[in-house]
């Protein structure tokens, strides 16, 4: 999160709670708050996990490292990263809206109107409204400026046609940030706007995919000649390839600082199982019991070495060094790393992951299973590998361009 | 970044420098590619105090922390310097430390003159453990073989961790000992010499420190140091393989403009980096851990670096065709080193096991409470 921190930060230090303080705090907050239990069915899911949200924002743990002007805590990133690891350790979910939280509301915050800014930001925070993003398009992925969703200006609208992709949640929510081309005569990256676009409005209409978690968060969401008002374009008319890089680039960083205490506190539950099973006195071959160490030993590693990677991540996100190519080294090694540990956690499974309710050695198939499979996203959204290997070749080691 | 602060000497900057120019040409190409050891090398770094960096300043060293000597570990690796360094660096530092009487005179000769201390350890691998070597220290009496010491042809002292029936013993033994065989072997590593070294009921007097701690501790600085070496050895790799990708023509244009090779570039510097912060982060952690938390740091640092570096190595050698394959390239010498590093004191396999061996013994209450944004660590 970005520009409106700073400030927060270098006017008020003496004044900001300490970390330990922050940290004893929501610890005791989440011990007696019982955070809910997570269905699997896509609709509860969303009620239980919007209502956590409300609940969070409610005792003002949300929008943590957001400004007070924006509804937030005007603490730092520092503290927001706290709390998330805590959330993470006392097993609890994330609220619902951390496109709107992560994404789209700093954004808003930083390239709003005044109307937009007072109208939009408290109902993105509460959760009362849900936002989606909608970028990708079938043909426009790693290549996303080749985007083709058109805006047409007709009087005081935006008529918008067109289509988008991998929309998280999208069937759900209330509000669209939406890229869309408003200049079809300029270099791609120059014609394109960023709208605010209300999910209600006429001719919008979403279908879900499923994917191969079982999971039907993701969308298509198609657009046929939707009214947007004009009030409605965050920044200037062409302005939103330079707002979404920048806003893309501010949240890997704490994004990958957010999935990696997922990652620890994921082989810390593995332990605790593989634990569990011995002591209950089952042994197995020591054949059997080499390879589980095996595979933990390599998990571990492989979170040593994200941990130290990320040391210095915290660091830049605490000094609001803002995107940096660097970004790109810890996207990538988090990808490999995420892609170990749940692939090596899932590997003991054997021929058992294939029976959802099993309990090989103690673990639990269905949430490895799941979790493995998921891990396997890692490499493609927020920028595929490849695409990141391109950024760190030509930007950091200075390779020619191909 | 976690090593330096403003104000503590760059003793890495200066090894840098002294190796960039008295280091290089036919001298060091002469070295790497035969005798893997020179008297006249080994002095010039004693008189330059090299070996006295964590010497305390009781015994006549500089005082340096042991960490420091991890960012002087990566430059040696960066520079592909013969040795021996582990052994005049590390060993000194630490037997000055652990307590020992009377510091003995040959140490302190190692420090002064560069004559090579050789360390006689079958630690060095569990998994190999038959075809390593043993050895057995009964009362006074030492012996067993260990089949691969580095430098042990060369050295005046030797200093011999042994299994004592209930945990392990340091111990020094002069290399002119009667009942102390040395048999100088054949090396495939360019910077190293090996001899095969035997004890025959050897009377060893002088045993240093507590038990079990100054062995382990030896052990796990070991792993330490080679990691940063390891990291070092990555970082020239990847250095070396980006100048000639920019240099190098292929269809008309640099090969580093094409995408399969860009991609090869870019995992090799993901790795070269996340190697070297690990090693800073261990360096960062190690002065204040237990001897069992630094056991584990210790062997993670040396699983990863055993893996990570291989493999930005051998693709360095792919980048650079055939001429990575010959040993006109420095490539092919950088790589042979890191595959005699990969498995000394541990390859990846065998300290995985022995960390997950480790994790799922211990008591999980351990892992409660290990905050991960904590202020003190993020510098």
């Amino acid at each position: 999160m970005t520009g409106t921190k700073q400030k927060t930060q270098k006017t008020q230090p003496a004044q900001v709670e300490s970390l330990d303080e922050f940290r004893a705090r929501a610890r005791a907050w989440l011990a007696k708050a019982e955070p809910p239990e997570v269905p699997l069915d896509l609709d509860a899911r969303f009620a239980v996990l919007r209502q956590w949200q409300k609940t969070l924002f409610e005792a003002g743990w949300v929008g943590i490292a957001w400004s007070k002007q924006a509804g937030g805590q005007g603490l730092t990133h520092l503290h927001q990263l706290v709390f998330v690891e805590e959330l993470v350790r006392a097993r609890a979910p994330q609220p619902i809206g951390l496109i709107g939280l992560e994404v789209v509301g700093p954004s808003i915050d930083r390239y709003g109107s005044d109307w937009q800014r007072g109208e939009l930001l408290p109902r993105l925070l509460s959760g009362d409204d849900i936002w989606c993003q909608g970028f990708s398009e079938p043909n426009a992925g790693s290549d996303l400026a080749s985007l083709r969703t058109r805006a047409v200006v007709d009087g005081d609208d935006f008529v918008v046609s067109g289509q988008k992709v991998w929309t998280s949640w999208a069937h759900k929510a209330q509000w669209c940030a939406l890229l869309v081309r408003t200049d079809t005569s300029v270099r791609k990256q120059a014609g394109i706007s960023y709208l605010l676009v209300d999910m209600t409005s006429p001719g919008v209409t979403t279908r879900p995919i499923e994917q191969m978690t079982g999971d039907r968060e993701f969308c298509e969401v198609f657009f046929d000649e939707v009214r947007v008002p004009r009030r409605n374009l965050l920044g200037g008319l062409n302005d939103g390839w330079s707002i979404a890089t920048y806003t893309l680039g501010s949240e890997r960083a704490g994004a990958t600082l957010r999935r990696r205490v997922e990652c620890e506190v994921a082989l810390e539950d593995a332990l605790t199982q593989l634990r569990r099973h011995r002591a209950n006195g089952a042994s197995g071959s020591a054949e059997a019991d080499r390879h589980a160490q095996v595979a933990i030993g390599r998990c571990h590693v492989a979170l040593r070495v994200l941990d130290a990677q990320t040391r210095q991540t915290t660091a830049r996100l605490l000094a609001d060094a803002g995107p940096t190519p660097v970004d790109s080294v810890d996207k990538l090694l988090l990808n490999e790393i995420e892609q170990i540990v749940f692939a090596e956690i899932a590997g003991l499974l054997g021929p058992l992951r294939a029976v959802p309710g099993s309990r090989p050695r103690g673990l639990r198939a269905d949430r490895w299973v799941r979790e493995h499979l998921y891990s396997r996203a890692a490499s493609i959204y927020g920028g595929t590998s490849q695409i990141q290997r391109n950024i760190i070749a030509e930007r950091l080691l200075g390779l020619p361009r191909g | 970044m976690a090593d330096n602060d403003q104000d503590s000497p760059r003793y890495d900057a200066a090894v840098d420098e002294y190796l960039t120019h008295a280091y290089q040409g036919d001298r060091r190409r002469e070295l790497l590619q035969g005798r893997c050891w020179d008297p006249g090398f080994a002095a010039e770094l004693a008189n330059l105090g090299w070996y006295a960096l964590a010497v305390p300043e009781s015994a006549g060293g500089l005082g340096a922390p042991l960490s420091e000597l991890g960012p002087i570990f990566v430059q040696l690796g960066r520079h592909l310097a013969v040795g021996p360094l582990l052994e005049n660096i590390l060993l000194p530092a630490l037997l000055q430390r652990s307590g020992a009487a009377e510091p003995a005179p040959a140490v302190a000769a190692a420090v002064e003159t560069g004559v090579p201390l050789a360390l006689v350890d079958p630690g060095v691998t569990e998994e190999w453990a038959a075809d390593f070597g043993s050895l057995r220290l009964t009362g006074q009496a030492l012996t067993g073989t260990v089949n691969a010491v580095r430098f042990a042809q060369h050295a005046s002292l030797l200093v011999v961790v042994a299994d004592t029936g209930t945990g392990s013993a340091v111990c020094l033994v002069d290399s002119t000992e009667p009942g102390v065989g040395i048999e100088g072997l054949d090396s495939a590593d360019p910077t190293t010499t090996f001899a095969r070294v035997a004890f025959d009921g050897v009377r060893a007097d002088r045993v240093v420190g507590p038990e079990a701690e100054l062995g382990t501790r030896i052990r796990s600085w070991a792993r330490i140091l080679i990691a940063c070496e390891l990291s070092g050895i990555a970082q020239r790799s990847v250095e070396h393989t980006v100048a000639y990708l920019g240099q190098r023509e292929q269809f008309g244009r640099p090969i580093g403009s094409f995408q399969a090779v860009k991609h090869i570039a870019a995992d090799m510097h993901a790795r070269s980096a996340g190697l070297h912060n690990l090693c800073l982060a261990a360096l960062a952690d190690a002065d204040r851990a237990s001897v069992t938390d630094l056991d584990l740091l210790a062997a993670t640092a040396k699983a990863h670096a055993a893996e990570a570096a291989v493999r930005v190595c051998e693709d360095a050698v792919q980048l650079h065709g055939g001429m990575g394959f010959t040993t006109e390239s420095e490539v092919s010498w950088y790589y042979q080193r890191a595959l005699a590093l990969r498995g000394w004191y541990g390859d990846e396999t065998e300290l995985q096991r022995r960390i997950g061996a480790a994790l799922v013994e211990r008591d999980s209450s351990a892992d409660d409470g290990r905050n991960v944004f904590d202020p003190e660590r993020q510098t």
